[in-house]
């Protein structure tokens, strides 16, 4: 490794500043209390509480998975804050009336909140630590019937589409993140487009985590009945601290009869300095649910952040004939930590999975690809094609893989393939003597590695995650 | 994952079970005799590590997939040397390989059988024998191989080694080339027993030998075979190791293989995994010099309800090692493979070329693979590969023979052989191929 590329600026995170503004913050711990007091600070109908408090009792008796290949010293969730909201309560008709403040932070992010002002077309759910802060574009989504609000929002006006499908993908008790989850959530966004809608215009949420102390807790349910598709995107950034903070989101997403639901993710939360001191811990539920005959459920992450990555978003494939997708790039630096990977339910017939994993660990991070492959008795005809792919830069680096081929039908055919590289010398050198400055050459080859995901993301975001990762490996390649 | 809370007491009185049965089985091994002071001192070591430990569940990673629960149901007892009977023994002569006529050692039910063993013009050099009956001084120097493997004290390993009694032993002195194919036949002929047959080689520097592994049956009826084979190879010391496994239906069989390889030395092990109703292979290499070659070559048919496991691990601590690995796996009725392949590049294991693939063909609707092969690396300049897949027989393939005069069942017969065969002429004895027709 030279010396040379390595001393190369390694470039800050530019989303590490703090907003000042006054929240409206509950003392932390988690007790019952809390959830009827979190519950009835935002008017919730009354089966919410239910399901909250069904949740916190079960998340009492479970404990706290340890099978990843991650470590981290114990959380205490007694001294997390549950609930974190910029004080002014008021619903805001229209973006005006959102607190400046507020409206530069997302600026500075890049999230232009102001419909005017932009030329693309998408429509964007910004949720500031734990509320829903604004969205754009909704008029014109409810003209096709769409339904694009914070999920409290929903909870206010159509409890019954809500109370419907939360927790129906991922039950309340799924695992200890998930359960933590459902007992104290308190925004997120809620997707559905009716029968035989194409959305009109991309949908994307942006996650902001503000305040020192608290965790994230957001849930996004995304529904699509029959027919009917959507493209959703979401990011996510965080201000440097010291301290670790929990990120322990749920993602459900329903697809009916030939419905199709794309899910792409940049996750680019602090991911804590050279040393490993701070950043968020990110373990993450998501999974989505081909109901229908014919349905599809794509997922692409491009994972650049969080101090430890533990997420499988996942499909379960119970229509016949249905589609699950995953791309995943994931890039881990300095002392990163990422467990991360898919898993692919095959329950119905002919049911059809693509896996496609590139994970990418430089300096002193760990970079884990953990997988299931699960066919059925009953899913003749399944299909699965997997690759992983890991490159290694460093010698300090770790890649491992964890796929897991579980086959119950003989007319199934799944292949797996994975391998691991560096970016070698020669090709290096290569680059350089035709004129190629060194990080360009990097940025290439990085990118070329990453191509088969990237092509998965829509236009813009395929351009800002390649940027993203060239920016992230900066001064840590040679 | 946590227990749900409804299921716990349900646990705990399996547990319990366990912890019974696993006492069960250290008391059936402890029972063999011994009367070497340093061998007693081993068995009292391993007692301990097992003690220690709990009888597996499929709650443990590494069981996960391999219930043992159907052990648990069986009452084992000790097995008796006077079961070593001539008559029935006289079937034994079918195991028998010509190609290794006088290089035979036999053991029944884990207990060494001169009469039927045969060693005759043995090259100067070769140490082969049952341990006990070795002289001291070869005794002496035994000591600081047997039982010394990474893994010595995984609980089967170490339920091995607290009843151990005696072992076959293959010494092959250093710059010595046997020709010869050495076959270890280990026979048993006892039901319900608890078998724990055990094998020592060790190849001196620069030395070559071939050895056959062969775990074979005379009953019908129920046993426990627990095996545990070391290997020793030093500085460019060569070994191709065959290990064959055919038990009875009714027989439950975990065996051990423990690697470890010196610098320069070549490995290459090929598995047949046929019999027992539920078998287990763990295959361990240890690799503590530069510039090794490994290569295994696997292959686990199985049929009716049985259930086949492969374990296998490859760490690699030097540069420069080679691997490659094949395990396959044929699969009908409701038989259930499992395969899991560990591969561990460490970070001073650099220039490291590993090369894994696990192939299953599942010929029934109801047959089961769980296959798992994991990669951790560290290293960077590295090359590591694995792949997976799972699959039934072509129908494409299987209407080529047909449109050529082939009937559908021989067709079928034909690339199952044919899947098959990569692994199986690996095998470098003609005889023992000719036995593995399936």
């Amino acid at each position: 490794m030279s010396t040379t590329v390595q001393s190369l600026v390694n470039q800050p995170y530019k989303y590490g500043f703090i907003t000042q503004i006054e929240s409206d913050t509950i003392p932390a711990g988690l007790s019952e209390d809390v959830i009827r007091l979190i519950s009835a600070k935002k008017n919730e109908p009354a089966f919410m509480l239910e399901f909250r408090l069904k949740a916190y009792r079960q998340w009492l008796k479970m404990t706290e998975p340890n099978w990843a290949e991650v470590g981290y010293p114990p959380i205490d969730y007694q001294k997390i804050v549950y609930y974190s909201a910029p004080k002014v309560q008021e619903k805001k008709k229209s973006l005006d009336e959102v607190d400046p403040t507020l409206l530069e932070t997302f600026e500075k992010l890049g999230i232009s909140l102001s419909e005017q002002k932009r030329l693309s077309n998408v429509a964007v759910d910004a949720i500031f630590d734990s509320v829903s802060v604004a969205t754009t574009f909704k008029e014109k989504l409810a003209k096709d019937g769409v339904i694009f609000c914070s999920i409290s929002e929903a909870l206010q006006e159509h409890p019954d589409l809500v109370q419907k499908y939360l927790g129906s993908v991922v039950p309340v008790a799924d695992n200890y993140f998930a359960a933590l989850n459902s007992a104290v959530f308190t925004d997120g966004s809620f997707v559905f487009i009716p029968k035989g809608v194409k959305c009109p215009m991309e949908l994307s949420t942006y996650f902001r985590i503000n305040n020192g102390e608290s965790g994230q807790f957001e849930r996004t349910l995304i529904v699509a009945e029959e027919g009917a598709s959507v493209s959703y995107l979401e990011g996510c950034t965080a201000p440097m601290y010291d301290s670790n903070q929990l990120h322990a989101a749920v993602v459900e997403l329903v697809a009916l009869d030939n419905a199709e639901i794309k899910y792409s993710t940049v996750q680019n939360w602090y991911a804590g300095d050279a040393d490993g001191k701070g950043g968020i811990y990110n373990f993450v539920t998501k999974r989505g649910l081909c109901q229908g005959v014919n349905s599809k459920i794509s997922w692409t992450q491009v994972e650049t952040g969080s101090a430890i990555t533990w997420k499988y978003p996942s499909c379960v494939l119970v229509g016949d004939n249905s589609v699950g997708e995953f791309y995943s790039v994931a890039l881990t630096n300095n002392r990163q930590q990422a467990d991360t990977g898919t898993k692919m339910i095959h329950i119905g017939k002919n049911t059809r999975s693509t896996i496609v994993s590139k994970g990418i660990s430089a300096g002193n991070s760990n970079n884990s690809y953990r997988g299931l492959v699960k066919v059925g008795p009953k899913a003749e005809g399944a299909r699965n094609y997997s690759q992983c792919d890991s490159m290694l830069i460093g010698d300090n680096a770790g890649a491992n893989t964890f796929p897991y081929i579980q086959v119950q039908n003989n007319s199934a055919k799944v292949e797996h393939e994975a391998s691991t590289s560096k970016i070698g010398e020669d090709q290096l050198f290569y680059f350089t003597q035709r004129g190629i400055s060194l990080e360009d050459a990097i940025a290439m080859m990085i990118s070329g590695f990453c191509r088969d995901v990237f092509n998965q993301l829509p236009m813009e975001f395929a351009v800002e995650a390649d940027k993203l990762l060239a920016l992230k490996l900066e001064g840590s390649v040679g | 994952m946590s227990i749900p809370s409804t299921s716990v007491s349900v646990t705990s009185s399996a547990a319990q079970t366990r912890a019974a049965y696993l006492s069960h089985l250290l008391a059936l091994a402890q029972r063999s005799e011994t009367t070497l002071p340093w061998l007693r001192e081993l068995r009292d070591h391993a007692a301990v590590r097992v003690q220690e430990q709990t009888f597996p569940s499929t709650r443990d990673e590494e069981w996960r997939f391999t219930d043992l629960s159907d052990l648990l149901a069986v009452e084992l007892a000790e097995v008796g040397g006077a079961e070593v009977q001539a008559a029935k023994l006289a079937e034994l002569a079918k195991f028998y390989l010509p190609e290794a006529d006088q290089s035979r050692l036999v053991f029944v039910n884990g207990i060494y059988a001169p009469q039927l063993s045969s060693l005759h013009h043995l090259p100067e050099g070769l140490t082969i024998g049952n341990l006990v009956n070795l002289p001291e001084a070869a005794q002496q120097h035994l000591q600081t191989y047997l039982a010394k493997q990474t893994g010595a004290e995984e609980v089967f390993t170490a339920l091995n080694t607290s009843g151990l009694s005696d072992a076959a032993v293959v010494q092959v002195r250093k710059n010595l080339v046997v020709e010869t194919p050495i076959h270890l036949l280990f026979v048993s002929t006892s039901s319900p027993a608890l078998i724990q047959p055990r094998a020592l080689v060790i190849a001196e520097p620069n030395s070559a030998l071939t050895i056959i592994e062969d775990h074979v049956t005379l009953n019908e009826g129920v046993y426990f075979t627990n095996s545990v084979t070391e290997i020793w190879l030093g500085d460019n010391a060569q070994a191709n190791h065959t290990r064959v496994q055919r038990d009875n239906l009714a027989a439950f069989h975990i065996g051990k293989t423990a690697v470890s390889q010196a610098r320069t030395s070549r490995y290459t092990c090929t598995v047949v995994n046929l019999g027992a109703k539920l078998a287990r292979h763990h295959l361990g290499i240890h690799q503590t010099g530069e510039q090794t070659e490994t290569t295994l070559n696997g292959l686990t048919v199985l049929h009716g309800e049985q259930v086949g496991d492969t374990h296998s691990t490859i760490a690699l601590t030097k540069p420069y090692g080679t691997t490659r690995q094949i395990q396959k796996n044929i699969v009908d009725d409701r038989a259930h493979a499992v395969f899991n392949g560990k591969v561990f590049v460490p970070k001073e294991a650099q220039l490291t070329d590993a090369g894994q693939l696990n192939r299953n063909l599942l010929l029934s609707s109801k047959a089961r693979v769980d296959t798992k092969p994991q990669l951790e690396i560290v290293a960077d300049n590295v090359k590591c590969t694995h792949g997976a897949t799972v699959g039934q027989l072509e129908t494409d393939e299987v209407f080529y023979l047909q449109s050529r005069g082939i009937d559908a069942d021989s067709a079928r017969k034909l690339l199952v052989h044919a899947f098959a065969y990569e692994v199986i002429e690996s095998i470098p004895l003609a005889s023992l191929r000719q036995h593995i027709q399936l």
